[in-house]
This record gives C-alpha cells, structure tokens and sequence, in this order.
C-alpha cells in the first residue's frame, strides 16, 4: 500500500540567541491510509517541530528545514512558510496539546467549527453552523447546540478539545494529527478523548497520526509507533515490535518506567536518570550515549546508523551492528 | 449599575469640588475696577443669590440647578446663558474631537500591527521612533510645526491648499484633528504593537492556520479582533487626553470650540461658565468612560456587565 504522507529526511533547525537548535535531524516516517502511528520521545525531542514543520505552522524565521523530502499521497510537497497549505483543514485536521488556548477566546465555538466549510467548502454560515452542531455532536458532546454558542472560556478542557476534535473532522480530512491530545486534561477524560479518536478513525477511515509521550497510551491505540531522542528516530515498528519486543536501550527504559496501571494510573514519571543531549550542539556520536546503561566506547564519537531487525522494525544502535560483541568485549 | 452609580457620584464630586475651588479663588466679577452702580450690583446679586450665605444656601441652588440643566448667564458675555455657548461651541470641540479619535484610534490599529507584522524590520524601527516622538513632544509643538508647514505649501504651490486656521470647511478640521489625535495614535501603536505580537504568537492563530484560512480571513477575524481589544479598553482615558488637548490646539488653530472658551473664561474669571463647561465636560467624560465599558463588554464575550 502506498503511504500517505511520507516524510524522508527531514531537518529543522531554529536560528536563535543562543546558536542554531537542531530541533529535528535527518526524520523519515511515513503513516499508510487508515492506521495510527503514534510518535513518542520526552519533552523536546522534535515531536511537535517535525509535524508543524511539515505542514507550514513554525514560524520562519528563526525555523527552517534544512532537508527532506515529504509527499502526500505520492506527489512531493512544496517546503517552505506555506508548506501545506492546501492540505490544511481538508486533507489533514489538525489538534493541539493546549486546547485552552487553542481556541480563539472571542469567537463563539460554532463560529469556529463553521469556519473551514464556508472557506474549503462554499457553504453559507447558516448551513455551515447546522452542521457545526452535528460535528459537536459526532464529537460527543452533550447539548451540542447550546455549546455552539459558548465561547471558548465557558467550557472545560475535554470539552474544549472536543470541539477542536469537531473542526478538525469538519471537512472530512484522510489525517488527523494530534499532537499530545490529552497531556493538558485530566486522567479521566484522556481515555475518553482517545476512545473518540478512535472511533472517529473507524467509522471514517482516517488515518491518525498521534504524537504523545507516554507509552501506555501507544499500546493502547497505535498501530506503528516511531520513538524519538533528540531530534532522531531512534527506533520504529509495529506496536508489538516496539512495546512488547524494544530493541533500542531508549525504549526499553521507557517500558521500564511506565508505570504499573493497577499501582498508579496518572503518574507521570521522569524516568529514565537523566536530560537529553544539548540541540545546539547534538552529540557527535549517539545521541542518548550520556544516560545509556549499555552505552559502549563506540557510541561517544560515532552515530549509529538505522539498523533493520526485522520486516519495519528499525533502531538506531550499535548493539545492533554486527560487530557489537566485539566492540563490547572490546570495552570490557 | 454599580458603575452607573459611581458614576453619578463621580460627576457630583467634579461639581461641589468645581463649588468649592470657584469660591475660594480671589477676585470677585462683580468688585471690577469697572464701575458698576450699586443698584444694578444689587440687582445681579439678588439675581445669582450673592446676597445669601455660600452654604447651604448658594450649594442648593447651584446643584439645583445643574440637576435642571441650566449653567446660569455668563459673566462677562452680555445675555448669554452659559447653556448657550455649551450647545453652539461643544459641536464643534465634538466634531474636532471625534475626528481626532478616529483617527488616533484608525491609525495606532494600523501603524501598531505594521509594527508587529514587521517586527524589528525597517517600518517597524521608523514608526517606533515617530512614536517615541509623538510621544513625548507636547501636541502645541505639533500644532505650530503644523501651521508653518501648511504656511510652507501654501507659499510653494501658490495657492492656498488647507488654511493655516480657522473653521467653517472641511479643509479646516484636517490639520487640527491630525494633530489632536497625534499623540494618542503613537501611545495606542505602541499598545497595539505589543498586543498584536502576543496574539501573533497565540496558539489559536496556529490553530486558524491549520484549519487552512486565507491569510486574510486569519489576519481580520482572528488577530486583528483579538489585538484590538487592550486599544478599546484604553479608549476612556483616550477620550479625555484628546479633551483636554483640544483646549489648546482650538486656540492655536483659532477653532471656535468650547475649550477656547473655557480657556477665555478662566483668564477673565467668569465663573458661571468656568463652573458650567467643568461639570459639563466631567460628566461628558464619565458617560464616555461608561459607554466604552459597555462597548468593551459587547465586544469581548469574557467581560459580562452586570
Ligand atoms: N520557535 C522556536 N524557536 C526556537 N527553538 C524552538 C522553536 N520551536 C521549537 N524549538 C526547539 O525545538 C526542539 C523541539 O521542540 P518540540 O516542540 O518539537 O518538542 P516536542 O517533542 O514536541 O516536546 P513536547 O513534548 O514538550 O511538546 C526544542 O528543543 C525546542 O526548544
Ligand atoms: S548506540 Fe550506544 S549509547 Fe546509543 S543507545 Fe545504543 S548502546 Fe546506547
Ligand atoms: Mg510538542
């Protein structure tokens, strides 16, 4: 099957006050019709940047994209400050982390959702309002008409980011990106704004990109997940590859640190002993060789290219070179 | 209502105060060194209530009849009533004045989101310097630059293209206007300039662009909507800046308005009028401070009046 959307070798860099962040580093992913992919790594690793990045939302400057190659549905996409900018809105819908804030304080809900049917799709703004209301309803809220009128602060978060969820189904897109839909809520309402997208995606086909940074809300409804350490895609697979079977030492701390559901349901662990590597001068070698527990002589100064284990399964580490027990013995 | 009522507490303290200080200023209309025969200073102050104590007896009658409306006759204008020159000379501060909001309010909006837009480009560092300008010279400097310009371009062009002062036409409300509203247009760019950065950066401007809005549509129904908002919240004091700098650009422009009148009464101590145009323009600015609040509500959904 042909992929969607299909991003190779991307890079973003920020130019700022203190030097030039490289924010993404040489990213290829790729999402086929109908499937979650979801995208994990810790705060900062790129996971937003990549996605905003492909679809025109960084502000140029300071950002810019250094390399890649992206394509929607087989056709190379025009890179630049208006990257994506027929995809928005009718191919891809867009949701954000903060939906608070995401939505325009002074215009009522039903305004907002209306919005992207009178531009992409020519409709009045009174047939546009009706069927702002039934995507309210689609999204499953309660009195759907009511909170058509409602702006943005007389609502609760989950309600809120069911109403982003409603504009950005409004036209019927073949992606959803969701980008840590549920981080800003509370632990009660995040399963259900994660059962809607996922019934959203069966009745519609939609194919689901979700950017988050907790594990458990991978298993639970991706179906190919890209792990992230700054800037990089350090390993990717399906689900049972990268959650039940991790191959890179990232991702089996991450596993470790999830934490036990029965224990402690919301717990929102800093695991894994520890910061990320500085952006404004990535590690010459690996990037996660500082907080590595396996971390050999040859992960200092050379980076470990993606290595292939199995069918889709990928990992970006020198244990999985065919030299790595020499190299290890070497250490010894 | 809460606001309104402090509001009418408010315009009863511009009044008794205006009483109070009009009492204890020296001089006395009446004690001129021109003669007035003692028969006619009778007369007037059985008129105007002189020959009874200040208080309570003069108070009373004064806030009577400032609650009936009437100012009383002016001292030193014969048989004009001070309702008078409020209803002939206050259309025309009115009409200056307005012009003047218009545009300070049209162009901080303009200039300030040219500003933000442009950040730290070239417009962005030239109109940030003509508003620490604007600021910061006092608006009778402008209006005397103003007038030598106009006296300029007459000279050049041979003709008369805008008169130097005056009123009557519409070329004589240009400059002036221009020059009231000046600088409150530079104190509103630099408000609307940061307010217009901050929505700039919003997550919901994100949003609108993912939703794949024309630039246009995102730049008037998203930013400037919500940019504009700190500028009407500033609206009140904006107001009374422009009143109060229309007393002197309507004496350097010769512009018949009332602040030249009041400015003419004060150096000839015609109290009547003094008294009349303070409470006049005390209360004016306290229904414009409550109708902008009233508009602010109406226009940001947050804000609900009760
Ligand atoms: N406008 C910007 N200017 C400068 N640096 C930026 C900008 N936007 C992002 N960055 C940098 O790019 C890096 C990646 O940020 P990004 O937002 O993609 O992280 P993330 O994985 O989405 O994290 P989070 O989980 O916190 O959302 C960060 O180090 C950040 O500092
Ligand atoms: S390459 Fe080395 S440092 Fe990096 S993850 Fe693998 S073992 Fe650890
Ligand atoms: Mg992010």
């Amino acid at each position: 099957m042909n992929a969607l959307l299909s991003i190779e070798n991307l890079s973003v860099e920020f130019d700022t006050h203190g030097g030039v962040v490289h924010a993404v580093r040489d990213v290829s992913l790729a999402a086929y019709p109908g499937e979650t992919v979801a995208v994990v790594g810790e705060s900062g690793c790129g996971k937003t940047v990549t996605f905003q990045s492909v679809m025109g939302l960084i502000p140029m400057p300071p950002g810019r994209i250094t390399a890649g190659e992206v394509t929607w549905r087989g056709d190379r996409m025009h890179l630049g400050r208006s990257a994506g900018r027929d995809l928005r809105g009718t191919e891809i819908g867009m949701i954000f982390q903060d939906p608070m804030s995401s939505l325009n304080p002074t215009m009522r809900i039903g305004d907002q959702i209306a919005e992207p049917l009178q531009v992409h799709r020519g409709k009045s703004r009174r047939q546009a309002l009706s069927q702002a209301v039934s995507l309210l309803d689609q999204a499953r809220i309660h009195a759907p008409e009511r909170c058509a009128k409602q702006y943005p602060f007389e609502l609760s978060g989950g309600m809120l980011q069911r109403a982003m969820i409603a504009m950005a189904i409004a036209c019927e897109p073949a992606m959803l990106i969701a980008d840590e839909p549920t981080t800003a809520l509370d632990v009660t309402i995040q399963s259900d704004i994660l059962d809607l997208l996922a019934d959203l995606q069966q009745r519609k086909g939609m194919t689901i990109v979700l950017v988050t940074h907790d594990l458990g809300v991978v298993a639970r409804v991706a179906d190919r997940v890209a792990v992230m350490y700054a800037g990089q895609i350090v390993e990717s697979g399906t689900v049972d590859d990268v959650f039940y079977r991790p191959a890179h030492p990232y991702t089996v701390g991450l596993k470790a640190a999830l934490p036990a559901r029965s224990i402690d349901p919301g717990r929102d662990l800093e695991p894994i002993a520890g910061t990320p590597p500085d952006l404004f001068a990535p590690p010459a070698g690996c990037g996660y060789f500082m907080r590595c527990p396996r971390a050999m002589r040859v992960c200092e100064g050379h980076p470990p290219d993606l290595v292939s284990l199995e069918a889709g399964h990928v990992s970006r580490c020198w244990l999985h070179h065919d030299y790595a027990a020499d190299v290890s013995l070497d250490q010894a | 209502m809460k606001r309104l009522l402090q509001g009418v507490v408010t315009i009863w303290f511009i009044a008794t105060s205006t009483f109070v200080a009009m009492h204890n200023v020296p001089g006395n209309p009446l004690l001129d060194e021109k003669a007035v025969s003692p028969e006619i200073r009778r007369n007037l102050e059985a008129r105007y209530g002189l020959d009874r104590p200040v208080f309570p007896d003069q108070y009373l009658t004064y806030m009577r009849n400032i609650l009936r409306g009437d100012f009383g006759i002016s001292f030193t204008q014969r048989n004009r009533r001070v309702n008078d020159i409020l209803r002939e000379h206050f259309p025309v501060s009115a009409i200056l004045g307005i012009l003047a909001i218009v545009f300070a309010g049209f162009g901080g909006i303009l200039f300030g989101s040219l500003t933000a837009v442009y950040r730290n480009r070239l417009p962005d560092v030239v109109i940030m310097v003509l508003v620490v300008v604007g600021i910061s010279v006092p608006g009778f400097v402008f209006a005397a630059l103003a007038q030598l310009g106009i006296v300029g371009l007459n000279e050049v062009l041979g003709w008369t293209v805008l008169p130097v002062a005056g009123w009557g036409t519409l070329r004589h409300l240009i400059i002036p206007s221009l020059v009231l509203g000046l600088g409150t247009m530079a104190f509103l760019t630099r408000l609307m300039r940061s307010s217009m950065l901050d929505v700039l950066g919003a997550d919901y401007i994100r949003t609108a662009r993912s939703k794949g809005l024309p630039p246009t549509r995102i730049f008037f129904r998203h930013q400037l909507a919500n940019a504009s908002l700190p500028v009407l919240t500033v609206l009140g004091p904006a107001i009374a800046a422009i009143t109060t700098g229309g007393f002197v650009v309507e004496l350097i422009f010769a512009i018949p308005g009332l602040g030249r009148y009041f400015v003419e009464a004060v150096q000839q101590l015609d109290y009547t009028v003094i008294m009349g145009t303070t409470v006049f323009y005390g209360t004016f600015l306290v229904v414009m401070v409550l109708v902008v609040d009233l508009a602010y509500a109406l226009v940001d959904p947050r804000v609900r009046l009760e």
